[in-house]
C-alpha cells in the first residue's frame, strides 16, 4: 500500500515493465524480474547512503530552512555529535539542524542528518530531553530505517537497472524521483517496529552519553498530553505511534535500563541559555 | 488581564499539571523504590503532578503528597477535553524567514504533508546545515564542559 504514491510516481520510469498484468508474464520477463530483483537489493554503499541523504536533505531545508539562531544550531549540533560518538557509526558526517516550522516533529535522513523542529524544541525543558529525541533519530539512521524504506519502495516499481541508476547517476530522472520519493516518506512514516527500536535504542544511546536516560519518556509524557487533532502534531502523530503506547513499550521493555541511569544530567540551564533565542 | 496573570506565572504554578495514574501505583515518601508507601493509589486516580527526579515525580494525591512511578502516570485529565489547537497555522499567516529573520507575509508556512509534497533542494540552507556541524573533538570538549561522562551501556536484546 505504502508503495503506491511511488508507482504512480515512477510508473514513466519504468514503461517496458508488464509485471502487473498477469497475462503478459512470461518466462524470459520472470527471469529478467529476478535477476533486476537482485541487483537492486544490492546494498547501497556508505558513500551511496551519504550522498543519497545530502540530497533529502536538501529538499527538506528547502521544504523549511533552518532557523536564524547560530547558537542554537551549534549547540544542537554540540549534542548530537557527542550522542552519535557513542554508538557503531560514529564516522559518519553528522549533522543537525533545527528547521523553522511551528509543527512538532523531528527527521532522520540516511547518511547521518537529523532534524528537529522549532515546534519540538519548544517543548523540551533540558538538554536530557534534547538527546532523548536526538538519540531517537540517530537510532533511525544506524539502524538504516529510512534508507531501507526508500529500497523496498524503489523496488517496488523500477526496475533493478533503473533503481541502481538512481543510485550511481544523480544526474538521472530517476535519482530525481527516488529523492522525492524518499522526501515524502516523511509523511507516510516508518514500520511502527522502527519506531519501537529506535525509542528503545535512543535511551541507551542518551545514557551512553551520560545523560537522564528518562529525557524520550518525558518528552513523550509531554507530547501524550496533547490533543491528537492538534494541527502541531497532526503528522508527527500519523507518521509515529501514540506516545502513550510508546510509553508502555518502554516501561516493558527498558524499565531496568531507565533506573539505573536516571540520575545522570539533564542539564536544564544549559539547554535554556543556549537555546533561549529560539523558544 | 486575569489570563495575562496566569500565562505569566504558569511556571511558578508548581501543581499545575493535571494526571491521571494508568495502573494501581504507590505513592512513596521519597522519589525511591524501598522508600516508604504513604498510600495505595489504584488505576484511573486523579493526581495533581510536580516536578520529575529520575523516573519519579512528585504528586498531590487523595490528600497524600509523596512520589509515583513517572511511567505509570499519563498527563492530561481524561474527564476532561484535552487542550485544543495551538492555532499554529493562523500565527504563521506571518512566517519567519530563516536566512535573515525577519517578519514577512508568506502564506501559511511550516513543515506539513503539502511541504514535503513539494520541497525543492535548497542548496544555500544546505550550506549553513554543513558550517554548522561539530566534529567529533568539539563535542567531547562541550560534553567535557556539561560534565558528562561516557558510560558503556549494552541495547536491548
Amino acid at each position: 500500500m505504502k508503495a503506491l504514491p511511488l508507482l504512480a510516481a515512477l510508473a514513466l520510469a519504468a514503461p517496458a515493465q508488464a509485471q502487473f498484468n498477469l497475462r503478459d508474464l512470461n518466462v524470459n520477463r520472470l527471469v529478467e524480474t529476478v535477476k533486476n530483483v537482485g541487483k537492486a537489493t544490492r546494498e547501497p554503499t556508505q558513500e551511496e547512503e551519504i550522498a543519497l541523504g545530502r540530497d533529502v536533505a536538501a529538499r527538506l531545508v528547502g521544504a523549511a530552512p533552518l532557523v536564524a539562531d547560530a547558537r542554537a544550531q551549534r549547540y544542537v549540533n554540540h549534542v548530537g555529535r557527542w550522542l552519535a560518538s557513542q554508538t557503531e557509526r560514529a564516522d559518519l558526517p553528522w549533522k543537525f539542524g533545527v528547521l523553522e516550522a511551528p509543527q512538532i516533529n523531528a527527521f532522520a535522513v540516511p547518511g547521518g542528518t537529523v532534524f528537529i523542529t522549532r515546534g519540538l524544541l519548544e517543548k523540551m525543558g533540558s538538554e536530557a530531553e534534547l538527546a532523548g529525541v536526538l538519540g531517537h533519530e540517530i537510532a533511525h539512521v544506524l539502524r538504516k530505517h529510512h534508507l531501507k524504506a526508500i529500497q523496498k519502495g524503489a523496488l517496488a516499481s523500477l526496475s533493478g537497472d533503473v533503481a541502481g541508476a538512481a543510485l550511481t547517476n544523480v544526474n538521472s530522472e530517476a535519482r530525481h524521483k527516488l529523492v522525492a520519493f524518499g522526501t515524502e516518506m516523511y509523511s507516510r512514516g516508518l514500520d511502527k517496529g522502527d519506531e519501537l527500536e529506535a525509542d528503545r535504542l535512543g535511551v541507551v544511546i542518551a545514557a551512553r552519553a551520560g545523560y537522564d536516560a528518562y529525557g524520550l519518556p518525558s518528552v513523550l509524557q509531554t507530547l501524550q498530553a496533547m490533543n491528537a487533532a492538534d494541527s502541531a502534531v497532526a503528522l508527527m502523530f500519523k507518521t509515529h505511534p501514540a506516545p502513550g503506547e510508546r510509553l508502555d513499550q518502554l516501561g516493558k521493555k527498558m524499565q531496568p535500563t531507565l533506573d539505573a541511569y536516571s540520575d545522570q544530567a539533564q542539564l536544564q540551564q544549559r539547554f535554556l541559555a543556549e537555546t533561549k533565542a529560539s523558544r | 488581564m486575569k489570563l495575562l496573570l496566569a500565562v505569566l506565572f504558569l511556571p511558578l504554578l508548581a501543581w499545575a499539571e493535571p494526571a491521571t495514574t494508568i495502573r494501581a501505583a504507590e505513592l512513596k515518601k521519597e522519589p525511591a523504590i524501598d522508600a516508604e508507601t504513604l498510600i495505595e493509589l489504584p488505576e484511573n486516580t486523579a493526581v495533581d503532578a510536580a516536578e520529575r527526579k529520575g523516573g519519579w515525580v512528585r504528586v498531590k494525591a487523595r490528600g497524600s503528597e509523596g512520589w509515583l512511578k513517572m511511567l505509570s502516570l499519563r498527563y492530561g485529565n481524561p474527564a476532561s477535553a484535552k487542550k485544543g489547537d495551538t492555532g499554529i497555522s493562523q500565527m504563521f499567516n506571518v512566517a519567519r524567514t530563516g536566512s535573515s529573520g525577519t517578519q514577512v507575509t508568506t502564506g501559511v508556512r511550516g513543515l506539513d504533508e503539502k511541504e514535503l509534497a513539494n520541497a525543492q533542494p535548497n542548496a544555500s540552507e544546505l550550506a549553513k546545515l554543513d558550517k554548522f556541524a561539530a566534529d567529533a573533538d568539539g563535542a567531547a570538549r562541550f560534553a567535557a564542559n556539561g560534565k558528562l561522562g561516557a558510560k558503556t551501556v549494552d541495547y536491548p536484546k
